[in-house]
This record gives C-alpha cells, sequence and structure tokens, in this order.
C-alpha cells in the first residue's frame, strides 16, 4: 500500500514537474533563442527590477513580521495575531494587488475618502504612485502580502523555542522588551523559518500576479517580460521566452543565494551588537509606537478588498464619490450571469482540489506515517513547484495534458490546481500526522478496531483540526490559482481568476473588481468555516490536539 | 448577380476546381452547405474571442441561444484576455503533435495575429468563401474586408466587423475639440496630465502611432509599401511630436495604461479626458450603461480616420470545423450583423453592402448603422503590416525603458 | 482461558538480534515478568506480541494462544489487551466512548452498554465520570480508565509495558495492587516488561532476563 500511495502521490506532483522542465530546457536549447532574450531592449533593467523588488518586498516583510511576532510577546496574542494573519494569507495575490492600485492610485479609495473636504481635490491629482518606476508599490505590495504569511511562520516556529524563559531572563537582566525580543528570541526564530522564507523570495523574484497590477511598465518585471512573451502572437519571442525561464530561475536562485549569505553576515553583525551589552531600556516605549505598522499592513490589505468591493459596484467610479450615489440594477443584472458560473466553476474546483490534496496527503501520511525518511522526500518533491517559476513549467504541463487528450477539462485543471496545493496540504497534514502518538493507533488496534476503523475513528478525529485548516488552505491556493488555471483549462475553464486577470488585464476594472472581490471572499469564507467548525468540534476535550 | 457569379468562380479558383462551369458549380455547392450544416448538428463550437467588453460578451451569449436554437450547434464562448493566449494554445498542441481534436474552433482576430498564424500555417483554409453569407461582404466598397493590414486574407479569414479609429473626449473639460496634430499638441501643453494612449505593442496604441503618422506625413503613400531604410527619416515627424507631447501627457508619459479599455477606465473615474477606440458607438453604449459621463463625445483627426476590419478563422486543427463553418455563416447573416450594429447592444459597424440586400433585409439595419455620425467619414487604409512592428519597435526602443 | 506461549521468539534490526530468543509460556492469572536494561527490546517484544512492530524491525519465533498462532493475525484479530507507560486514552472521546470504544457489539443492546460502563466505573470508584474529558482527570484516574477500556474489551491476554512508570510513588503502589488483582481475578495469562524491581517483587511471578542478541 505504501508503495502504491507513493506512486500515485510522485505521478501528481513529479511528472508535470518533469514534463514542464523537459520542455523548457528542449525548446531553449536555440542559441538564436538567448541572443534574442539577451539584447531585448530593457532586459538588465528588467531583471534588476525583479531582484529588488523581490528581495527588498521580502526583507520588508521579514522585518515586519519579527516587528509583529516581537510586540505580540506572549503566546495569546501570537494566536490572536496568527487569526489575523490567516485571512491575508487567504487573500489571492492577484486580488489584492489590484485591490491595492485601486486603494492607492491618485484616484484611488484612500485620496476619495479624504477629498474633496481635507485635500480640495475635485480631480485625481496627476502623482505617479502606483506603478512607479522604482518598483516601490510592487515592493509595499509584497510586504503586505508575504508579511502575514511569514508571520504565520514565526508562531508556528515558537513552539520550538522557549520564549517565556528567554524573555524572563534577558528581562531581568534589565533589557527592554523589544531589544530583549531582537537578542535572545529573534535568531532562534529566524533560525526555523529559512525554507518558508526562500518560498517567500522566489515567489517574490517570480511573481507575476502582483507585478501586472502594481509593478513597473518601462520596463516591467522580468516574470511579467516573459509573461507577455509567453501570450504574444509575436512567435519569434516564444524561444526568447524559454530561454528566460531558465534565466529566471538562475537569477531567483542567485538573488536567494545572496539573500541567505546576507542573513549570516547580518547573524554575525548581530552577535556584536548583542553582545554590546546595551540594555535599550527605552525600546519597552519604542514598541508601543512600533504597533501601528502591523496594524498598517492589516489596514491596506482591508482597505484594498474594501476598495475592490466599492469599484464593483459602480459603473463608473467618478472621482472623488466613494460609492455609486444609487446602485444601479442592471449592473447587477450584468454582472450576475457570468459571476455566477465562474464562481460555481471555482467553487467546484475549490472543492476537487480539497479532496485531491488533502485527500491524497492523508493516505499517503498515513501511510508513511512510521517511515520518517520517505516523508521528507516526499515533503521535497512537493515543495518543487512552489521554488520553481511557474513560467518555467506551465507550457510543459499544457503540453502533457495536450498529449493526454485532457485538456481543457476539469481532471486536467484539477490536477494542476492539487500540484499547486499539495504542498501546503501535506505540510499541515503530514506535520499532524507524524505529531501524533503511534501508541493510539496501536491501543485502537489492539482494542479489536481493522485497519480502517482506527484511522476513522481515532486519526481522522485527532487531525480534524489539521485537515480543515488544510482543506481552507488548499482551497484558497485553489481559488487563487490564475496561470496555471489559464494553461491546463484551454481557456475553457472560467474561474473568478481568470475572469478577474481577463478583466484587469484589458481594463476594465469594475469586472476585474466584481471577480476580484468575490475571489478575495471566497477564501475568507471557507477559512472561516474551518475555524470555526475547528473551534466547535471537540469543544469539550482539551487533549485534542490545536 | 454578378457578384454572385464572381463569388463562386472565386471559390471554385481557390479550391482548384477549374474547368466547371459556374451552372454546374453552383448546384452541388448548395448541397455542399447543406451537408455542412447536417454534419455540423450536434457538435459543439469552442469560439476563442476577447472577452474584454461586456457588451460583445452578451452579444455572443445572444449568437449561443440563436445557432443552438436554429442549427442544433454548441457555441461556447472561450473568454480570452488577448487573442494571443489562443495562439500559444494552437502552437501547444501542434508540439504535441495534435493535428486534429484542437481545443479551439472559432477564432476572432486581426492584424498581426492573423499573419503570425498564416505564416506558421496554423490556419485552416481558405474557407471563407465556401460560406453563403460571404457573398454580401461590400468588398468593394470596403476593401478592407480582404484585405487585413495590407495582408490579403486569401480566404483563410472571414471578414465580422469593420472598424474605424475613433477618439472619445470629455465635452465638459475639452470644449471643441482639437482636429490636428498641432492642435491636440497645443491642448496638451495646455491641460498637463489630461491626455495618454495605450502603450504600444497594445493594438490601439499601435494604431494611435499609426493614426498620428498618416496624418502628420504630408504624402502618406510610402506607408503602402514595406519598411525600408528611410524609416528614420519618414517617421521623424512622429517622433517630434510625441517627443514634444509626452511631458504634458498622463504622468508625464512615464507611465501609459495597458489597453484601450484601461484607458477608458481613467476617463471613467476622471483621471484624464480622453479615451481611444476602434468603435465610434462604443462612447454611445458606454453613456447609456453609465459606464462614461454623459458628456463624452466622439471625434475622429480631420485628416481621415484609419480604418479596418476584424475577422474569423478556424484554426488548422479545430474539431468542428463545419460547426465553425455554420457559426461564421450565422455571424455573417443579414439578422445578426443588424443586431451587432445597433448601437444598444455592440454597436460593430457592418461589413455587409446594405445595397446588395434584399429590401427586408435592409431594414433590419437601423438608420444609424448607415449614417455618419462622425465629422469625418475620409477613411484612411492601414499602412502595411510591416510599419506596425517597426513603429513598435522604434517606440519601446525610445520611450519602453525610462 | 489458555496460556500465551513464546518460542525462540526475538526481533532484529538490520540483521542484528535485539535479544537472544527467548521462550517462555505465560500462564493464566500469572504475571509473568520480562526484566532488562532499557534498549534491550523490551518494548519491541511487546509490539511484535500486540502486531504493531515498526516497519524496519523483523520477527522470529512462534507466538501462540492455547494452540492458536498468533504472527501472522493482524492486532485486532489477536484480541490481547496493551497498556503502554501512557494512558493513552483517546483524547476526542468522553470517559464512556473511551471504555466503549472496544467493547464487543455482540447481542447486547444500548442500554446493556451503558450499564457495564456504569457498572466498572463504579467498581473502580469513578461513579458518574461517563461524559468527563479525559484530560480533566487525575493520573491515578486516568490508569484506572485505560485498564478498564482494556477489560472491557475482553482481552485473552495482557501485555503491560511498563504501565506504572509515570504515576507518584502513592498511586503507583495501589493502582499496581489494583491491576494485578484484576489479572488474577479474571485469569488472564499476563507479560509485564519493566525494569522497576518493585514491580516484579509485586507481580510475585516468574522472572524472564532478556540477554543480549547475537548477529543473527
Amino acid at each position: 500500500m505504501k508503495a502504491v500511495a507513493l506512486t500515485i502521490l510522485l505521478a501528481v506532483s513529479g511528472i508535470p514537474i518533469l514534463a514542464g522542465v523537459g520542455i523548457t530546457l528542449v525548446e531553449a536549447a536555440d542559441p538564436a533563442a538567448w541572443s534574442t532574450l539577451l539584447h531585448f531592449p530593457g532586459i538588465g533593467r528588467s531583471v534588476a527590477l525583479s531582484v529588488w523588488t523581490g528581495a527588498a518586498g521580502t526583507v520588508l516583510a521579514l522585518v515586519l513580521a519579527h516587528l509583529t511576532v516581537a510586540l505580540a510577546g506572549t503566546s495569546t496574542w501570537a494566536r490572536r495575531v496568527e487569526a489575523l494573519a490567516l485571512p491575508v494569507i487567504a487573500l489571492p495575490h492577484l486580488a489584492l494587488g489590484i485591490g491595492l492600485a485601486l486603494l492607492l492610485s491618485p484616484s484611488g479609495l484612500l485620496l476619495r475618502a479624504l477629498s474633496p473636504w481635507a485635500t480640495g481635490l475635485h480631480r485625481p491629482p496627476d502623482w505617479l504612485l502606483v506603478q512607479d518606476p522604482l518598483g516601490l508599490s510592487l515592493v509595499l505590495g509584497l510586504a503586505v502580502k508575504e508579511a502575514p504569511f511569514l508571520i504565520l511562520m514565526l508562531v508556528g516556529a515558537r513552539a520550538q523555542v522557549p520564549v517565556t524563559r528567554l524573555m524572563l531572563q534577558s528581562r531581568s537582566l534589565g533589557y527592554g522588551r523589544l531589544k530583549a525580543w531582537w537578542v535572545s528570541v529573534a535568531p532562534l526564530l529566524q533560525r526555523q523559518i529559512r525554507l518558508p522564507l526562500a518560498a517567500a523570495i522566489v515567489f517574490g523574484v517570480t511573481n507575476v500576479e502582483m507585478a501586472i497590477p502594481l509593478g513597473p511598465v518601462s520596463p516591467p518585471p522580468f516574470a511579467v517580460v516573459l509573461w507577455q512573451w509567453f501570450t504574444t502572437s509575436r512567435l519569434e519571442l516564444r524561444g526568447a521566452a524559454f530561454a528566460g525561464s531558465i534565466l529566471l530561475v538562475v537569477v531567483a536562485i542567485g538573488t536567494l543565494a545572496v539573500a541567505m549569505s546576507a542573513l549570516r553576515l547580518a547573524r554575525r553583525v548581530h552577535s556584536h551588537y548583542a553582545a554590546s551589552g546595551r540594555r535599550g531600556r527605552s525600546s519597552t516605549s519604542i514598541a508601543r509606537t512600533l504597533a501601528i505598522l502591523p496594524g498598517l499592513v492589516l489596514a491596506l490589505a482591508s482597505g484594498a478588498v474594501a476598495a475592490l468591493v466599492c469599484r464593483g459596484l459602480s459603473p463608473m467610479w467618478r472621482f472623488p464619490a466613494v460609492l455609486p450615489e444609487a446602485i444601479d440594477a442592471s449592473l447587477i443584472e450584468r454582472s450576475a450571469p457570468s459571476l455566477g458560473a465562474a464562481l460555481g466553476t471555482t467553487l467546484a474546483l475549490g472543492g476537487i482540489t480539497v479532496v485531491l490534496a488533502v485527500g491524497l496527503s492523508l493516505w499517503v501520511a498515513e501511510s508513511l506515517s512510521r517511515d520518517s525518511l520517505w516523508r521528507r522526500r516526499v515533503g521535497v518533491v512537493l515543495f518543487a513547484p512552489l521554488l520553481l517559476p511557474q513560467m518555467a513549467f506551465l507550457f510543459g504541463f499544457q503540453w502533457l495534458v495536450v498529449r493526454l487528450g485532457i485538456d481543457g477539462t476539469w481532471w486536467a485543471v484539477g490536477w494542476e490546481h492539487a500540484l499547486f496545493a499539495l504542498p501546503y496540504a501535506w505540510g499541515i497534514v503530514a506535520g499532524a500526522r507524524s505529531a501524533l502518538d503511534s501508541r493510539l493507533v496501536v491501543t485502537a488496534r489492539t482494542l479489536g478496531a481493522g485497519l480502517l476503523r482506527a484511522w476513522w475513528a481515532v486519526v481522522v478525529p485527532l487531525l480534524s483540526r489539521s485537515v480543515l485548516l488544510a482543506g481552507a488552505i488548499a482551497f484558497s491556493v485553489s481559488v487563487a490559482l490564475y496561470l496555471p488555471t489559464l494553461f491546463a483549462g484551454a481557456g475553457r475553464v472560467a474561474t473568478v481568476a481568470t475572469e478577474a486577470a481577463s478583466a484587469a488585464s484589458s481594463g476594465n476594472l469594475r469586472v476585474a473588481a466584481v471577480h476580484g472581490a468575490a475571489q478575495a471572499i471566497a477564501p475568507l469564507i471557507a477559512l472561516g468555516v474551518a475555524m470555526l467548525t475547528g473551534q466547535s468540534l471537540f469543544r469539550n476535550r482539551q487533549g485534542v490536539p490545536r | 448577380m454578378q457578384s454572385f457569379r464572381s463569388h463562386w468562380l472565386l471559390l471554385l479558383l481557390s479550391i482548384g476546381a477549374c474547368g466547371i462551369s459556374d451552372a454546374q458549380a453552383a448546384t452541388p455547392s448548395q448541397d455542399a452547405w447543406q451537408e455542412v450544416e447536417r454534419n455540423a448538428r450536434g457538435t459543439t463550437v469552442y469560439f476563442n474571442a476577447w472577452a474584454g467588453d461586456e457588451a460583445i460578451n452578451r452579444y455572443i451569449a445572444w449568437a449561443e441561444r440563436e445557432v443552438s436554437r436554429r442549427y442544433g450547434v454548441t457555441l461556447v464562448h472561450v473568454k480570452v484576455a488577448d487573442i494571443a493566449e489562443a495562439v500559444t494554445r494552437v502552437l501547444a498542441e501542434r508540439a504535441a503533435g495534435r493535428t486534429s481534436q484542437g481545443s479551439i474552433d472559432l477564432l476572432w482576430i486581426n492584424g498581426e495575429n492573423f499573419s503570425a498564424l498564416r505564416r506558421a500555417g496554423l490556419l485552416y483554409g481558405p474557407w471563407a468563401d465556401q460560406v453563403p453569407n460571404a457573398q454580401l461582404i461590400d468588398t468593394k466598397g470596403n476593401p478592407t474586408t480582404i484585405v487585413d493590414f495590407t495582408v490579403a486574407t486569401e480566404g483563410y479569414e472571414l471578414a465580422w466587423g469593420s472598424a474605424r479609429f475613433t477618439m472619445f473626449y470629455d465635452s465638459a473639460t475639452v470644449g471643441e475639440p482639437p482636429r490636428t496634430p498641432a492642435t491636440l499638441l497645443g491642448w496638451i501643453r495646455g491641460h498637463q496630465g489630461r491626455f495618454t494612449y495605450p502603450r504600444p505593442p497594445d493594438f490601439l496604441g499601435t494604431s494611435f502611432i499609426k493614426q498620428l503618422l498618416l496624418v502628420l506625413m504630408p504624402d502618406p503613400s510610402r506607408l503602402a509599401s514595406p519598411v525600408g531604410p528611410d524609416f528614420e527619416a519618414v517617421t521623424r515627424p512622429l517622433w517630434d511630436w510625441l517627443d514634444a507631447a509626452h511631458p504634458g501627457m498622463w504622468r508625464r508619459g512615464r507611465l501609459f495604461p495597458a489597453s484601450g479599455p484601461a484607458q477608458r477606465e481613467l476617463l471613467a473615474v476622471g483621471e484624464v479626458d480622453w479615451a481611444l477606440a476602434f468603435n465610434p458607438l462604443e462612447a454611445l453604449r458606454a453613456i447609456s450603461n453609465h459606464e462614461l459621463p454623459a458628456t463624452v463625445r466622439a471625434t475622429t483627426f480631420a485628416g481621415g480616420a484609419l480604418a479596418n476590419s476584424h475577422f474569423l478563422a478556424i484554426p488548422f486543427n479545430a474539431r468542428s470545423r463545419d460547426g465553425a463553418l455554420v457559426v461564421a455563416n450565422f455571424l455573417l447573416s443579414p439578422e445578426a450583423q443588424a443586431y451587432k450594429a445597433d448601437g444598444a447592444i455592440w454597436g460593430d459597424p457592418t461589413v455587409l453592402n446594405l445595397d446588395a440586400l434584399a429590401p427586408a433585409d435592409r431594414r433590419r439595419f437601423s438608420p444609424a448603422a448607415g449614417i455618419p455620425i462622425l465629422p469625418s467619414e475620409h477613411l484612411l487604409t492601414e499602412p502595411d503590416a510591416s510599419w506596425s512592428a517597426a513603429l513598435v519597435q522604434a517606440w519601446l526602443g525610445r520611450y519602453g525603458v525610462q | 482461558m489458555t496460556a500465551l506461549r513464546l518460542k525462540d521468539v526475538s526481533v532484529s534490526l538490520n540483521g542484528q538480534m535485539m535479544f537472544a530468543p527467548l521462550t517462555l509460556s505465560a500462564e493464566p492469572g500469572v504475571v509473568t515478568s520480562v526484566i532488562g536494561p532499557s534498549g534491550a527490546g523490551k518494548s519491541s517484544l511487546l509490539a511484535h506480541l500486540a502486531g504493531a512492530l515498526p516497519e524496519e524491525l523483523c520477527a522470529h519465533g512462534e507466538v501462540r494462544l492455547g494452540e492458536q498462532r498468533l504472527d501472522d493475525l493482524p492486532p485486532e484479530e489477536r484480541r490481547l489487551g496493551i497498556l503502554f507507560q501512557d494512558d493513552l486514552l483517546f483524547p476526542h472521546l468522553s470517559v464512556a466512548g473511551n471504555l466503549a470504544f472496544g467493547m464487543h457489539r455482540r447481542s447486547e443492546g444500548r442500554s446493556d452498554r451503558r450499564r457495564a460502563i456504569a457498572e466498572a466505573l463504579e467498581s473502580v470508584g469513578l461513579a458518574g465520570f461517563e461524559a468527563r474529558d479525559p484530560a480533566t482527570l487525575s493520573g491515578g484516574q486516568r490508569s484506572r480508565v485505560a485498564l478498564l477500556r482494556v477489560l472491557l474489551s475482553e482481552p485473552r491476554a495482557l501485555l503491560l509495558d511498563e504501565p506504572f512508570g509515570r504515576l507518584d510513588t502513592e498511586t503507583r503502589a495501589d493502582t499496581r495492587r489494583w491491576v494485578f488483582d484484576e489479572v488474577r481475578r479474571r485469569c488472564l495469562p499476563t507479560v509485564l516488561v519493566t525494569h522497576d524491581q518493585d514491580d516484579v517483587t509485586a507481580a510475585a511471578g516468574p522472572v524472564v532476563k532478556l540477554q543480549p542478541g547475537v548477529k543473527a
């Protein structure tokens, strides 16, 4: 059974990656493609932009995350912060990106809320705020999106670090609150989150979902250039696009290497600083002032969702109106059919993804429950889609499903969605399964329960909270996927993500906002349902793992 | 009758069945079409079409219902953000060796997408003349229906609608619109940040610089032949104009909207006073849908409006070729064309020759469809296709990296 | 009840025997103690008897209950009760739910089962504890519930894996006495592995010492 489970899991995840990478390597083997790539105007700037925005966004997110976790201090507060971070994590990148653009641009929600009473503006000012040439708005967007993810990882890492004792010790030595955290706890937490940090950097360098609405255009970040080449009718650029995918992988790995050595350097500097002996007593009051920063991240994310809703409700969002004077019924009538169909497809695909990703993870985790070596190997393979730029293997996946004759079917799209949801589902489910005392299963069996009953009556209930969380996350991943849905679905599987993206890229922001809002809200509901169900299940059983 | 006979003659030539007289050819071909309709019944046609405009999506949804009712063909609108996505898909299918049973049956296409697919041998054809309603197309009055950006269509695509380059402006702020490059430049300099155009290689943005070049050149006839070494000299006036205008534009010419609809969004929220389109009735419809202020008006350059057509094409590996033919024929019917030309529905001008229609069919078209609503009816034909690519390349070289 | 018989039983890891082949007969109503230093393979031996040997370990020899060969049966068909050092109550079930888990679903109806549980709880001084969350019980109470759970599943033999190690000194003596009394009363063949000399003394049965193994 173990062999069967492993084969299926690795086939689901490994074959598409191999096919994708293989096709990319074959297509990029043409020297002319590399020449086109390297001589394209502005390509150096594009690459530099990708590195800069990805690295700066992640560093900013990392600092914010450490600060938030430090300010949260106690584990009760950490759990509250975690509960606030989860909804932002569940927000799809594209929806957040469009929403931030609608919030922060000169005609955006923020300036509308202040106009004309505070600013005196009756027309939007001609300020280059969003899509600025330096990519600052993209850096901000990435930080808002990645900080909650890193916060979640840091809160998780607290379990491995004796936070309370370390803090007590440092503060009794006279260190201020923030300084105490910074010298004693932060370095230990940092060591725990290296892999998630690497994934965040790779995402920052290679994403298109946030770079399209927020990134510069003259030239755009490198990943956006590649996306344009992959979807252009200028066929002479296709070879260059494949060559570019390889370059993107190299750039991402390079950024990663530099970032990791920078972290090592920072650790050395940090230890000098920690040994300086200055107590930083004022840091306790500084901490109170800085508490505004995590609040700002949350405010930006909620403002983005609000902007999506406002824009979606107004046929013509005339500055400085925040909402339309009257909501036009024909507007809803016009949006409803396409939104309804897309939402139906999205929910169904989300359901398929949850069943595939969580079901497979549960099954394989069960059959590997006594084999930690293979558990680690499986984790590495499943993680690959997150560490490889999507661009590098999506075309190959498309080739594969066309070869199998399943392109444009829900099978193909569900498969691809499962591919991207599996690393998260596996991480949560396998982690919880290996933390489960295997003697509980032995006890159940010796009490007369068969394999199936022991699993169903003991393992599943004890994992139920993790399973619910994994399901909510898998669902969020599925709802957020744009490029994979487009490629595997042959354009025929229309989800709120593809509708939002096609409306956004053709400039129809109202329709984009309607679908973006649906895309943002669906995972929030799933997450809410999962958390509430998880809390109400076994409410009177303190011993059930949280 | 003359056009009917020449039409079938063309068909015969194109399929290489020379030597058969007109009279003999007509009957089997009618039979052939009936057979096409029979084969099409029960098939599903995947129509890949740009879906950035809700009005167009609703029109296609109407067509879906009609072809299902009349011909038993299930038409499915595959919504794409850019038709190049569909081009990518056809390529992926050929790479995977799928020479039949492709995922796309019908494409909405023109310009460089057509020439790219045609050059790569990815289109089925020639087929346009096999479609009975094709004979109603006004190929004489509107040559853009058979020459797509100076590339002869040769029956590999079928004209579906026609277009002319139009500019929208908010009359509340602009007043009387400037209609020459010189007066437009003056307006831009006097109204900081209120004018822009989509960033080439966007279709509309590219059209804007072509339109500008056509009206800036003393003698635009040079553009009818391919780009030569005189490119710099020929295009000099265009770059001078843009260099002068960009600092007065939206975001000082450092940022451009991604597409025509993106710019319309800027007009709708009030960031700019202008938008560009290829459809003179688009503004009218947007106003009636409360998507643009009621003060928005349309205009063209006094020197003439760039005109072209958009087309339907069938990929080489389409699964439901007969179904696609039936759908294309329906979309060219006077009824479907009249519905499409209705300003309240889509407002896309027809490609049919109204004078040649039966009186009953002609009456379907509202008077507005045939009456010029723009100050200028002077139409300018597209430059040779090579100019598009060269202009985009030069634009990107000058303004693409800042 | 019939005896639990081991013949030349051993467990090996990568071809290395953890202890020398063991032959013993655990008689009904008698607690047979197996002793040896930590790491000698005591727990692995019990895991093998229960049918839950980790995959990387390999078992040798024969295990019989009376005439029935047990080695190739899945754990649920061996019907051997096992008690670990931790009580391992299922945290998601109530006390009654834990007790009912191992009860056979033969003819008795729901009310009979409920009555049996109530009686069992009463017999150990836990009357009315049915609906309690196991996490709210004291250590001694939890071990009593754990043993009740095993006994209610009507095992044919009992395996004890240092079951008193986690209890404080006072509770330990009481619990131990009570467990051993139950074993004798029900005439269960019982194997106890331990390194606590007090356990061995209290068991007052045969003692077997695990000898270091050799290359298989």
